[in-house]
């Protein structure tokens, strides 16, 4: 029957191949994903799988008195559970079930809110005097799970979920202005998403072009410009909207701008890796090389920048224009500074793990009085990897990419510094 | 404000001598998250034998799951099996099928090279897929090739999916593949070196190359490991619960099924509820926890609830009386006898308990490692993630094909619901051929300096995303 | 069977038997001796069994003792005395300890005697073990059964309880060695001896139950009756088993009960002991005996021949000097060269047959002058008679002319035809004397006996049937005799004369019967009469010349016929007896060869 409504079927995702139902499912996604970001305060509709799984028991029992348990083995929450015992119990008496006690019970149904790896599972077992039970099933697709549950336990740091999709996000950018604008870059495009009615609504994307093939572990930076809209840096890869609100690429080694300084500091990246070569234009002081590394932050002092290389060896460097100062420490290879204003002005985050057979990350502050960092507060942990993070441009708040493996999905926050007063 | 910072300065001078401790500190309990590095050798053992490295090989059968973690780091297929088991674009971008679903068209991406430089073109994947899957009707059609088939194939882009189905280039006797990596040096059974390919169109494996010694006992492998010859090994289910002397354990979903089936259909009425009564008499979580050290799930499904959602439905908990009951009155005429892979030690006791809850429920069943028992205690890994391909593989592996299963399925224009899937294990369930009885997680040591490991659901190595931080493990 | 074979015989069975006798004694010394040494060996080995069993369970007991006073143990102690009974991290514990310590079977159980961990049986967490003695751990090592995933073993256990301190559940650790053909084979055998186990499960004779680690490919079930016989009786036993048809395969098997705790039989400890060297030793006697019997009978033989020799010769020579006597060589003398009684024997019998010889001279110097006289007698008798009326007839003569000499003539004539009668007569009877003194010898042709019988008969029927006689009866019965050589006229004389003797001894009537008969070399015919017979006296003085018991006749008759039969070296017996009649036999050879040599003679 589904075939005959819908002859074709297409896979979901095809930037080459657009047709209706692509954007059908583009739009579904979106709706999901604006679903997932309100998700605590929305209520999805369970009515239609209710009333299908009602009108299996029925079919099988006929009206009666029957007995209803209701087991949640999914990922559902109590309360939705409870919400879709209540839906079934009506949708059932509508049918003419009476739920009754077990032992006055003609008979027994036991349901389970079940999932598999794309759709929630509700089964019902039909027992019904001594014969084997019989199983009803229906299925209905997976909304992301939210988040919920996890608060910060920290009062430092602030995280505020910008946008999740499936695919890796590279970058993101938060305009404030009227209406709210946000800027998502992954390895095809620059999204752009406009906040109306509550929801982040897309605007435009834009296409990135690239003839090699992107690295593996791809990073990019998106940096929202004052003359322009934007610029995005990939490996090889320079787009810019100056030229209009289109984007153009073209192959390039520019050098990609570090953090938020002045002066501003630029280094060259490496085009098929994922680091930085250590090259730095116009420097840090005399000094215009560092290691290669993976990410830089500045701390701005009174008469000098001091500047935190990530390197590639593991290693911190420190650098002021005339030293390099180099360091041990257990910091990930993302860093970026943060102006909070509390404590010395600007903070470090820095990721870290949470340990050795976990995929999820952590991110911990520092503060770096001197030339010794100096851990602030308790790590806040993230429920993924950290693929990303990167300084807003107004330098108050950095964004960070999380990778959710246990649902397949990227996510990109804003992380501001609160302070602890 | 003044006050603050002075207060900051205070608590800064105080705690800065504690530094050093704390990070070191920190240092043991952290690791840190970094970007992953370029370069190095990765070290990894496989036990099972791999004879070919070609993945249409099919007669391989006990060295499946290792030809399904080497194929893909030489080859691609059209399609992937993302997170959710759902296709997505591999070496082919877009599909579309016609309303049978026995007609599929699929775009290839434009601009992939195999290892040696030669284009892939339509031509090649149509060839290479013939060799796959005779029965299919494979032509390529511009940048496009289409796959025709007898009945329909609702699943066919996450069939493709499969490491069998791997895009091979045969040019007299040698095979060439798109994969991230290129075969160094091949010694057929025993090692195998992957080198890196800087073109590799989803971009360059972090490692340099990769060195894969073949044919190793896990016992064997571990003992390698431990004295840090080596950088991954597999481990066998009992020993993933403990601790690894100098790396981690990295675990996958349960996938992996461990079943009794027998090596003849149901003769008689009498056999079959003698096979019932023998599934209700087995305690599956006493395997599980003290044997296997929780190392699955007890499973009473061919599949895994986290593929299928109803896997729950299936009896799973012992119930001896009820055996008892059902097979009551029944003569069995002789001992069945329980045949395990001797080379498992777990297989042993496994088996051994199977028969120590067989005959708490009276059923007489001696374990017997010889050849052609009546019954056999089986590992089979499911191959996909999409459950109507994997619940297909396992009824092919097990020969459990009934007509009417096979009639349910060729009608099938779509993916089947997971009602049509349920209906059809049950099915296959009904045939007493079969006990589940654990799914297993597939259990990886790995070396501290290994990372970006991640287990691909078909038993493939993602090996390309892996890197090997500077430091000494 | 002569004199020297009695001699051989009775020497050689003397050296057998001596042979045999010591032979059989050598025999049962042996295996008397053998038996003692065997049983003092398996009496060695048991002890040492015992020993070594003992040794075993100490060690064993010092190990489980260990083990229970192990961390391992009291953690595992620890872990449930709390009560999660999780089986899991302890799985695998009994195997490694046990290796470690070098035990088969190695098991922890809580207080109720389930299975924590097994080494044996590692799927058997869970289950409970009855067969535990909880309740009164025994201090020493035991027997016990062990239940095993591929069947039972037998095997030396000891139990220890684990020390964890108060306020714990009990924990027991029990281990033991799997009594195998390590086990077994540990034990220092003597030669020929081995050492066998069977382990007793209660269900009857199984040969996978036997652990022999001589690995010997024997048929187990050849024991089979035996062991059931040892378990059902429950006490030591003996027996001796035949494994093949060849003695030297036999074994003297010794078993031994060994009871379990229970006190049932656990299994048993069987000693076996090669029967070969026996056997070989036996062999040995045997062939020892045989030879030195072989070589005795012959020595004997030789011996006993040679003495058989010595003693016969002279007896010989006896013997055949006693046979030529007995041909009528009476001057035979044995000339015997040895001393003793031989010597004096043959003395004797030299001495004898002079005696004999001078008895024979001295009687034929009677019978002749007997015969002489005899001769003379009838000779004078015979004489006499006719002179008496030759005197008559002279004197009448005499007195006629004298006194009537007219008559005289006629008395003359008369008297001359007298005379001329008594002179012939006289004539006659010397000429018959003459003849008998002048017979020929027989001329042989071939004839038939039956033929000269019939040719008698047909001449005398007449006078039988005579009116001048009373009647006699002749009957003929004929046997066909076949051919003989003789000569017809002399045997036809015999004939007739036998005939007319009977004839004559019938005055009275009777009957007259003729027999032939045929013997394989000769013919014999007999007269038989029913006249009055003859005394013994008479029969002996028969066939002598001149004798006559009739008043008329020569007597020359018989001597004739004992003269012809005996020159065709024929017999002639006479049987009779007073008023039985008389039977005269002629034995005569068939002397067919005279025939021939008479034909050449002739040809000559």
């Amino acid at each position: 029957m589904r075939g005959k409504m819908q002859p074709t079927v297409y896979n979901s995702r095809n930037p080459r191949m657009p047709s209706r139902p692509i954007r059908r499912s583009l739009l579904f996604s979106f709706l999901l994903i604006i679903v997932s970001g309100w998700a605590a305060a929305q209520t999805p509709n369970w009515h239609v799988p209710e009333q299908q799984l009602a009108d299996k028991i029925s079919a099988v029992t006929g009206p009666g008195a029957i007995s209803l348990e209701l087991a949640n083995r999914s990922s559902l929450t109590r309360t939705q559970a409870e919400e879709i015992h209540r839906g079934l119990l009506q949708e059932l008496s509508s049918l003419g079930l009476r739920s009754v006690a077990p032992e006055e019970a003609a008979a027994t149904i036991n349901i389970s809110l079940s999932e598999n790896l794309r759709e929630y599972v509700w089964t019902a077992e039909i027992s019904q005097g001594k014969n084997e039970p019989a199983v009803v099933i229906v299925s209905l697709p997976r909304t992301s799970a939210t988040d919920s549950g996890h608060a910060t336990p920290s009062i430092i740091l602030r995280r505020t979920l910008l946008w999740s999709q499936p695919g890796r996000i590279l970058d993101a950018a938060l305009l404030n202005g009227t209406p709210q604008r946000l800027f998502v870059l992954d390895a095809n495009s620059v999204t752009i998403y406009q906040m109306l009615a509550g929801r982040w609504q897309p605007q435009q994307a834009l296409a990135i072009s690239h003839s090699r093939p992107w690295p593996r572990d791809l990073r990019g930076r998106l940096v929202l410009r004052k003359d322009h809209l934007l610029d995005a840096y990939l490996p090889g890869v320079f787009c810019t909207t100056a030229a209009g609100i289109s984007l153009t690429c073209h192959e390039s080694d520019d050098p990609w701008p570090l953090g938020v300084a002045d002066p501003p500091l630029n280094a060259f990246f490496a085009s098929s890796r994922n680091f930085f070569t250590g090259a730095l234009t116009p420097g840090v002081g005399k000094q215009t090389s560092a290691p290669a590394f993976f990410a830089a932050a500045p701390l701005p002092r009174d008469r000098y920048t001091l500047w935190l290389f990530t390197t590639t060896d593991g290693q911190l460097h420190l650098l002021d224009g005339f030293t390099d100062q180099s360091a041990a420490t257990d910091w990930g290879s993302e860093i970026a500074s943060v102006h909070s204003g509390c404590g010395s002005g600007w903070q470090v985050l820095a990721t870290a793990q949470d340990s050795d057979d976990s995929k999820n990350d952590s991110l911990r502050i520092f503060e770096v009085p001197d030339r010794e960092p100096f851990l602030i507060g308790q790590p806040t942990e993230f429920r993924g990897e950290i693929t990303a993070l990167w300084p807003q441009t107004d330098g108050a708040s950095a964004v960070a990419v999380l990778h959710d493996s246990s649902k397949g999905e990227y996510e990109a926050y804003q992380l501001t510094l609160a302070c602890d007063q | 404000m003044k006050r603050t910072s002075l207060l900051w300065l205070a608590i800064n001078s105080l705690a800065l001598a504690g530094l050093a401790v704390a990070s070191l500190m920190i240092t043991t309990v952290a690791r840190a998250a970094t970007r992953p590095h370029y370069g190095g050798v990765l070290r990894l053992a496989i036990a099972g034998p791999v004879p070919s490295l070609d993945p249409a090989d099919a007669t391989n059968v006990s060295g499946q799951t290792a030809i399904q973690r080497i194929a893909p780091l030489l080859f691609n297929t059209l399609t992937t099996l993302d997170e959710r088991g759902e296709a997505q674009p591999s070496l082919a971008l877009a599909w579309k099928s016609d309303f049978s679903s026995q007609r599929w068209e699929l775009q290839l991406r434009p601009g992939i090279t195999f290892s040696d430089g030669t284009l892939l073109t339509a031509n090649a994947v149509a060839a290479s897929l013939r060799v796959a899957n005779p029965r299919w009707n494979v032509s390529p059609q511009g940048d496009s090739v289409i796959i025709q088939s007898d009945a329909a194939t609702p699943e066919l882009p996450a069939e493709l999916a499969l490491s069998s189905n791997s895009i091979v280039l045969r040019e007299g006797g040698k095979l060439i593949g798109s994969g991230p990596f290129t075969a160094a040096q091949w010694g057929p059974g025993k090692s195998l070196v992957l080198s890196a390919r800087d073109d590799y169109w989803a971009g360059r494996p972090f490692v340099d190359s990769v060195e894969i010694a073949i044919g190793r006992s896990p016992r064997d492998q571990m003992l390698s490991f431990e004295l840090g010859r080596l950088d991954g090994v597999e481990l066998a289910a009992e020993q993933a619960s403990g601790a690894v002397a100098g790396g981690r354990v990295v675990n996958s979903a349960p996938d992996e099924l461990l079943a009794i089936v027998f090596s003849r259909g149901v003769q008689s009425p009498e056999e079959g509820r003698l096979r019932q009564a023998l599934g209700l008499a087995i305690d599956r979580n006493l395997l599980n926890t003290v044997v296997l050290h929780s190392a699955g799930e007890p499973a009473g499904g061919l599949l895994p609830n986290w593929m299928t959602g109803y896997e729950f439905l299936f009896p799973r908990s012992p119930d001896s009386q009820r055996a008892r009951q059902i097979h009551e009155g029944i003569n069995q005429s002789s001992a069945w006898s329980l045949g395990y892979d001797q080379t498992d030690p777990a297989a042993r006791v496994i088996a051994e308990r199977i028969v120590l809850n067989a005959q708490d429920a009276g059923i007489n069943i001696r374990p017997n490692p010889a050849a052609s028992p009546d019954a056999q205690l089986v590992r089979i890994r499911l191959v996909s993630r999409d459950a109507q391909v994997a619940l297909s593989h396992l009824a092919l592996m097990l020969n459990l094909a009934t007509p009417g299963s096979q009639r349910a399925s060729s009608q099938m224009t779509s993916s089947p619901s997971t009602a049509d899937l349920y209906a059809v294990e049950n099915t296959f369930l009904q045939t007493q051929c079969v006990i589940p009885l654990l799914h297993l997680r597939t259990s990886v040591a790995l070396a501290r300096n290994v990372h970006g490991w991640s287990e691909a659901q078909d038993g493939s190595w993602n090996l390309p995303n892996v890197w090997l931080s500077p430091e000494k493990p | 069977m002569t004199f020297r074979r009695k001699l051989l015989v009775i020497f050689a069975l003397t050296v057998f038997i001596s042979v045999a006798t010591v032979a059989i004694i050598v025999s049962v010394l042996a295996r008397r001796a053998f038996e003692k040494a065997d049983d003092e060996r398996t009496a060695a080995l048991v002890a040492q069994f015992q020993h070594e069993f003992n040794r075993r369970g100490e060690e064993i007991t010092a190990r489980v003792a260990a083990i229970a006073a192990s961390d391992a143990a009291t953690r595992i102690s620890y872990a449930f005395s709390r009560g999660d009974k999780d089986y899991a991290p302890f799985l695998g514990d009994a195997r490694t300890i046990a290796d470690n310590q070098q035990l088969d079977f190695l098991e922890f159980v809580d207080g109720q005697g389930t299975i924590i961990s097994s080494a044996q049986w590692p799927a058997k967490f869970g289950y409970p073990d009855a067969s535990l003695p909880l309740s009164q751990p025994p201090q020493n090592a035991f027997l016990k059964k062990e239940d095993l995933p591929d069947g039972e073993a037998l095997g030396l256990f000891s139990i220890r309880r684990v020390e964890a301190g108060e306020g714990h559940d009990e924990a027991y650790v029990v281990g033991g060695s799997r009594l195998d053909k390590q086990f077994i084979s540990g034990l220092e055998l003597p030669a020929g001896m081995r050492a066998m186990f069977y382990e007793n499960f209660n269900r009857g004779f199984s040969p996978q139950s036997l652990i022999d680690p001589s690995g010997s490919s024997q048929d187990p079930q050849k024991i089979a009756s035996f062991v059931q016989h040892v378990l059902e009786q429950k006490q030591e036993s003996t027996t001796l088993i035949h494994w093949t048809s060849n003695p030297a395969e036999d074994e003297t098997l010794h078993a031994i009960p060994l009871r379990g705790l229970d006190n049932q039989i656990a299994g048993l400890l069987l000693v076996g002991s090669s029967r070969r060297q026996y056997v070989e030793l036996r062999q040995q006697i045997r062939s020892a005996t045989l030879f030195a019997g072989g070589a005795g009978l012959l020595l004997a033989i030789l011996l006993s021949g040679w003495a058989a020799a010595r003693v016969t010769r002279p007896v010989e020579q006896l013997a055949q000097a006693a046979r030529e006597v007995a041909l009528g060589n009476w001057d035979t003398r044995v000339n015997v060269h040895s001393s003793g009684e031989i010597a004096e024997l043959a003395d004797t019998f030299n001495h004898m047959t002079h005696e004999l010889l001078e008895q024979r001279e001295h009687l034929v110097r009677v019978e002749r002058i007997a015969a002489w006289k005899e001769l003379a007698r009838r000779l004078a008798h015979e004489l006499k008679n006719p002179l008496f009326p030759l005197q008559l007839t002279v004197e009448n003569l005499v007195r006629a002319r004298q006194q009537t000499p007219e008559q005289f003539d006629e008395i003359f004539h008369e008297s001359s035809t007298t005379l001329l009668a008594e002179i012939a007569n006289l004539k006659a009877i010397i000429s018959r004397f003459s003849e008998f003194s002048r017979m020929p010898q027989p001329q042989f042709h071939s004839l038939q006996i039956n033929d000269l019988v019939r040719d008698v008969v047909k001449l005398v029927r007449a006078q039988l049937q005579g009116p001048d006689r009373a009647a006699i009866e002749c009957t003929m019965q004929l046997a066909d005799t076949g051919e003989i050589a003789g000569d017809p006229e002399l045997l036809h004389r015999v004939l007739s004369n036998l005939v007319l003797n009977a004839m004559d001894a019938m005055p009275q009537a009777g009957r007259l019967t003729l027999l032939t008969h045929a013997q394989e070399n000769s013919v014999s015919v007999e007269v038989q009469d029913t006249g009055t017979g003859l005394t013994p006296e008479e029969c002996a003085r028969l066939f002598t010349p001149y004798y006559t018991s009739k008043g008329h006749g020569t007597g020359l008759g018989l001597a004739i016929v004992q003269s012809i039969v005996s020159d065709h070296g024929g017999t002639v017996s006479v049987r009779s007896g007073p008023a039985q009649g008389t039977t005269f036999t002629v034995v005569l050879p068939r002397n067919l060869d005279k025939l021939r040599e008479q034909r050449n003679e002739n040809q000559v």
